[in-house]
């Protein structure tokens, strides 16, 4: 009797520790990405101003390319280069096979669903996305497309098209699935919608 | 008292028990609400099909097929297929059709013709938005009309307007495709699957969308929007769709064997020629014809060489076999360089399999050969001085090496690059072959094919894509570059074939070296450029411009497996005339000029040489499209080109409303809006893609969900399960205590 209820407290105790590493984790990612995109603030200010690649601290293996906001939803990220798991990490990584946010041809953003781009999943079309690029000039680009489209096919050819932005995030919203499905948010820019 | 109060803390007790399975229950159910989803995308379409559009916008029922005839020829390496196909639209309106056809990657599109009655209409080139408008143009102004237009580069869809009520139109389309090999086996596959409602598995519907004005193609994730049950063929129709197939093969070689795979065939055949037939005829359109054949393995490299004269200039098609029987006797010694990416990028999966893939070429190594390693992030780290022996001291010293790399810090290539194509041995005993596993996350790809075609010098550079989303641009070209192969592994399962496969060609290389000697003052633009080593299994297919009639004695050169070989071959004016050599050099100029495009640049004046290449030599591409408009109009003023005509008697199991959404008061036509897409009735089931189709349907997406949510919930449920121990192992501690003082009572 004895023994199955100490066995039993030490599995309650073992669970308890269970519990808060794997909340902590969970916890942790969360926060290391708000976080990581206070860090990039600075980092960002002086990349506008030098028009140099400056990492947010010294062993990132990325440093912000753009950023972008979507004011009616409340959506304001700092991009990174590269969409390595690193980078996505800390926030919305701008794919490097596609041109630089703010030029011509699809620009391919993405972050995660339950972090940056959260926000995605309000977005409607007409909803107007602000993008700062690297060498500070303003863009705004009107959401005229929301699409699922599966990652292996995304339909995207980057060298096509007008000035525009990709926003990739996973599909469905609100799951904790790792599927193949990916939301993509699209937008031209103003200038060519007149 | 006692008693009651112990039975109720035993419900009690059960009850808590219950409490954390329940939860647990609760959570899991959750979790593993997934949709069971499956997909049709675009490049699915394993078969052609008319899709007779409806009149809700951009819903389409599929046409039944009458017949059909398909006529390939294959040349060398070119298989060029005329298919007919005899479609009926079975329905008592007038609509417009969709014909989906995918083909494979490198098929050439360039002949549409349109037969409706005794007409025959041939399709114009044109960029592909004048292409658009002139179609539109026709369509609204009821003329029958047809485009074909490039979705993909292995996908073109046709679209068909204006088909009369019980009209049986037929189109032909060509095109031209290189065929495929494998080690020493020639294959050709014609997708034969046109007809699917045959099919009697239980279908799910698919929905696709599809955008025919930007090229976009959307997956629709439910399933189930527009289920429909699969119709059932029209008794008119026979027991079976009907196929009939030629094929003439003129091999280029001497055939060993020619093997049917699903057909039943009649060949008549002389060394390097057959030609074949269906036996039965016409057969049911179940199955993909397949075909391959092998050639008589030969001591000597063999050549064919075939020639057109096109629009006043002279094209060449060259092709030649390397003999694989002697390069297997004498392997060649190798000096092997391993670069390893362990940058931050490659955290997660991509280092373990990077790293498992070295492990397995450090095994292939034989003492004989000579290797290093190097490993980079924002530093590089070059394992031994020089390469050494490949003995198995240094090889434990490299595994371990290995073995302790962990992902982290950035990602500088160039330096690493530099170290491996550095060659202070010089030891042209040994082919010297540098393979470089990365995922390729870099920003300075010009930088690094610089250094590249500057630094290679003998050195053979082969790159191993890891990860699901490596920079594939960067390392195909890289490799193109370097003379080597790209590899791509995406995930666990595929380390060890794509590795197989790879070292296969690593230690068989059967021809280096290769160069061409043309003619004094013929004037060439030939494609590839510059000529790729031949590995095991590889055929070297060439095509060239020339002046018309230029002749005289060409010599291509190369080395294998250490002796030097020369091949001359007499160009003459009378060399075999085959149609569609001057297409291929063009399918082939547009294919190097589109990987050129996505290196960056002006891609403006690549598109304008694409398209100028391909209305030249009247392809189908990205840019330009097929376009054939009969110019007497044939749908009468008034009568709409909707569904709302269209009578509901259908076949039996065509559940109408379903498949064409309840009537709406819709304006006369219906066009392809953005937001359109098909429902198939019923799908065949959908090919195995290779990893270049994948490529072509966009670029990959990476993966955009952490592991946060899932940690947390399962933070939660081990709270909740901790908590629940805890309540029962209180209400135990208490239960006892209050056991032990009823007893003593007693």
């Amino acid at each position: 009797m004895r023994i199955t209820q100490r066995l039993l407290l030490a599995a309650a105790l073992g669970l308890l520790v269970l519990s808060g590493w794997q909340a902590g984790q969970g916890v942790y990612m969360n926060a290391k990405a708000e976080l990581a995109q206070v860090l990039l603030e600075d980092a960002w200010e002086v990349t506008k101003r030098t028009g140099t690649h400056v990492k947010a601290w010294d062993w990132a293996d990325t440093w912000p390319v753009a950023r972008i906001s979507a004011p009616r939803v409340k959506g304001d990220a700092i991009v990174l280069a590269g969409a390595s798991g690193e980078a996505l990490a800390f926030g919305p990584g701008h794919l490097a096979n596609t041109p630089l946010p703010g030029t011509i041809g699809i620009s391919v953003i993405a972050a995660h669903r339950d972090t940056h781009f959260e926000f995605l999943k309000d977005v409607e079309i007409g909803d107007a996305v602000h993008l700062e690029a690297i060498d500070g000039t303003l863009h705004t680009y009107i959401v005229d497309d929301l699409k699922v489209v599966h990652a292996d096919a995304s339909g995207i050819h980057p060298h096509q098209g007008g000035k525009r932005l990709a926003l990739v995030t996973c599909f469905p919203f609100g799951t904790t699935e790792q599927g193949p499905l990916r939301y993509v948010v699209f937008a031209s820019v103003e200038e060519d919608l007149i | 008292m006692a008693a009651l109060s112990h039975a109720t803390e035993h419900r009690f007790f059960r009850i808590a028990a219950l409490l954390p399975l329940a939860l647990v229950c609760l959570v899991l159910s959750l979790v593993g609400a997934r949709a069971d989803i499956s997909f049709v995308k675009p490049n699915d379409m394993g078969h052609g099909g008319l899709l007779l559009k409806g009149s809700e916008p951009g819903k389409y029922v599929e046409a039944p097929a009458l017949a059909t005839d398909v006529d390939i020829q294959v040349t060398g390496p070119i298989a060029r297929t005329r298919v007919t196909q005899r479609f009926e639209n079975p329905s008592d309106a007038w609509v417009e059709g969709v014909y989906v056809f995918p083909l494979p990657d490198n098929a050439a599109v360039d002949t549409l013709k349109m037969v409706i009655g005794d007409k025959v209409i041939e399709g114009e080139i044109k960029p592909k938005e004048e292409a658009r408008a002139i179609y539109e143009r026709a369509r609204d102004a009821g003329q029958r009309a047809s485009l074909v237009e490039q979705e993909r580069p292995n996908l073109f869809t046709n679209s068909v307007a204006n088909i009369g009520p019980g009209e049986t139109i037929i189109i032909q389309i060509e095109y031209q495709e290189t065929v495929r090999q494998s080690n020493s086996t020639f294959s050709l596959r014609f997708p034969m699957v046109v007809a699917p409602r045959y099919n009697p598995q239980p279908v799910i519907a698919h929905t696709v969308e599809f955008d025919n004005n930007n090229g976009w193609g959307v997956v629709d994730p439910v399933p189930d929007r527009d289920r429909i049950e699969p119709p059932v063929q029209h008794p008119d129709e026979g027991p079976t769709n009907p196929v009939t197939l030629t094929l003439s093969l003129d091999a280029g070689f001497e055939i060993d064997r020619i093997i049917s795979h699903h057909h039943d065939v009649r060949i008549e055949r002389s060394e390097r020629n057959a030609t074949l037939t269906l036996k039965e005829g016409d057969v049911p359109a179940d199955r993909d014809f397949e075909l391959t054949w092998t050639p008589v393995a030969g001591a000597e490299p063999t050549a064919a060489l075939f020639r057109e004269t096109w629009n006043g200039e002279d094209y060449l098609l060259l092709m030649v076999t390397p003999p694989y029987g002697e390069v297997i006797a004498t392997p060649p010694t190798r000096e092997v360089i391993f670069v390893i990416d362990n940058s931050g990028s490659m955290a997660g999966e991509s280092m373990p399999q990077a790293k498992e893939s070295l492990l397995k070429a450090l095994a292939r190594l034989k003492p004989s050969d000579t290797f290093n390693v190097i490993r980079f992030d924002n530093t590089h780290e070059v394992l031994f001085d020089t390469s050494v022996r490949a003995d198995r001291e240094n090889l434990s010293i490299a595994r371990r090496f290995v073995r302790a790399l962990e992902a982290d810090g950035g990602t500088e290539m160039l330096p690493a690059l530099q170290a491996a194509l550095q060659d202070p041995l010089n030891d042209t005993s040994r082919l010297r072959q540098v393979i470089f596993l990365t995922d390729g996350a870099i920003g300075n790809e010009q930088q690094l094919f610089e250094a590249i075609v500057n630094n290679a010098g003998r050195s053979r550079l082969f790159t191993v894509g890891i990860g699901s989303a490596p920079n594939s641009y960067f390392m195909t070209r890289a490799a193109e570059m370097g003379r080597g192969t790209f590899t791509h592994i995406g995930s666990e399962a595929q380390v060890a074939e794509r590795m197989k496969e790879l070292f296969l060609k690593l230690e068989n290389p059967a021809m280096t070296d290769l160069a061409l000697v043309w003619p004094d003052g013929v004037e060439v633009e030939a494609w590839p450029t510059p000529l790729p080593d031949l590995y095991r299994g590889e055929p070297i297919v060439l095509s060239a411009k020339i002046a018309e009639g230029a002749e005289g004695r060409l010599r291509l050169t190369g080395k294998s497996g250490g002796h030097v070989w020369a091949i001359d071959m007499q160009i003459s004016a009378d060399a075999p005339n085959r149609v569609g050599v001057s297409q291929l050099w063009a399918r082939r100029k547009i294919a190097s000029l589109e990987a050129a495009r996505t290196m960056g640049g002006n891609w403006e004046a690549f598109d304008k040489e694409i398209s100028q290449v391909a209305l030249t030599h009247h392809l189908v591409s990205r840019l330009t499209s097929l376009v054939a408009v009969d110019k007497t109009p044939a749908r009468p003023g008034g009568e709409d080109l909707t569904r709302t005509d269209v009578p509901l008697n259908l076949p039996a199991g065509w559940e109408f409303d379903k498949v064409f959404g309840e009537p709406v008061s819709a304006p006369n036509i219906q066009r392809a809006n953005a937001g359109a897409y098909r429902t198939m009735l019923a799908m065949a089931p959908a090919p195995m893609m290779d990893a270049n189709a994948q490529a072509t349907g966009g670029i990959a997406l990476p993966q955009t969900a952490s592991d946060a949510p899932t940690l947390i919930a399962q933070g939660i449920i081990s709270l909740a399960l901790a908590l629940s121990l805890l309540l029962v192992w209180m209400l135990w501690q208490h239960s006892g205590a209050a056991g032990l003082t009823i007893g003593r009572r007693r």
